[in-house]
């Protein structure tokens, strides 16, 4: 298992599309991601879970990533984070 | 009445029914000028170019989410569909302007209940395409999708979903 977390600096804060684009490439590994911030915590292959946390600038979003594909994962998602949001 | 009213009415087929969002006509999704939403990457669906500014609840089920915004929810159907309404493109960036919201963020919602308004005229003077994608986030689930052409009143069958 592996976490790390990220503080949203994107003004919009994690809308339809990047939530979207997150699911995506979420969903490209067979690990286990889950992702916690202050109003709970979702799946983050599942776009209507991660709607649902309403996801603010400023938030800090803890992912949680366990799987045999963990370390490519982490890295992907961490890119992710630090380029859209 | 298109093709799709004759398939509901012989009742030849048998899935979740959703309806129309909002007043207006259909597009292609893939003709949407968001590529987010015309390449699926939200799932698969149809847009509505609306005609009028009022936006309901397409069935009944849980209000998942209702960005303080107004310009998008999600609604999870008591019979397991995952959809999403987003009112016009890029209307993220209007933070709130033009839209009220008349529900909350998880709520039961019956099908025509009333969830947001918007002035489409003021939205599309301020330079913002106002079509209102309605998207299944879990198509994946579904192996058919029936859906809708031309023009719809609110509430009108607009999508079946089929296991």
């Amino acid at each position: 298992m592996v976490q790390f977390s990220y503080v949203i600096n994107d003004e919009l804060g994690l809308h339809a599309r990047p939530a979207g684009l997150l699911v995506k490439l979420a969903s490209g590994f067979t690990s286990t991601i889950t992702l916690k911030c202050e109003n709970g915590e979702a799946d983050a292959k599942r776009l209507i879970a991660l709607m649902k946390l309403g996801i603010q600038k400023g938030s800090n979003v803890q992912f949680t990533v366990a799987g045999d594909d963990e370390k490519e994962a982490v890295a992907a998602l961490e890119q992710f984070m630090k380029e859209k949001l | 009445m298109g093709l799709f009213d004759k398939f509901v009415n012989k009742k030849t087929v048998e899935g979740i029914i959703l309806g129309a969002p909002v007043s207006g006509e259909i597009i292609d999704i893939t003709e949407v000028s968001d590529p987010t939403f015309a390449e699926k990457i939200l799932g698969d669906g149809i847009a509505i170019r609306p005609s009028e500014g009022k936006f309901y609840a397409p069935c009944d089920g849980t209000l998942e989410s209702l960005y303080p915004t107004g310009h998008a929810y999600s609604i999870s159907s008591e019979d397991g569909a995952e959809l999403l309404v987003h009112i016009g493109i890029n209307t993220v960036e209007l933070k709130g302007k033009h839209y009220s919201v008349h529900a909350k963020q998880g709520q039961k919602v019956r099908k025509g209940d009333l969830l947001v308004e918007v002035d489409l005229d003021v939205v599309r003077g301020d330079g913002y395409d106002v079509v209102t994608p309605m998207i299944i986030m879990n198509s994946g689930d579904y192996s058919k999708m029936n859906k809708a052409s031309g023009e719809v009143r609110a509430l009108e069958n607009v999508l079946t979903l089929i296991k």
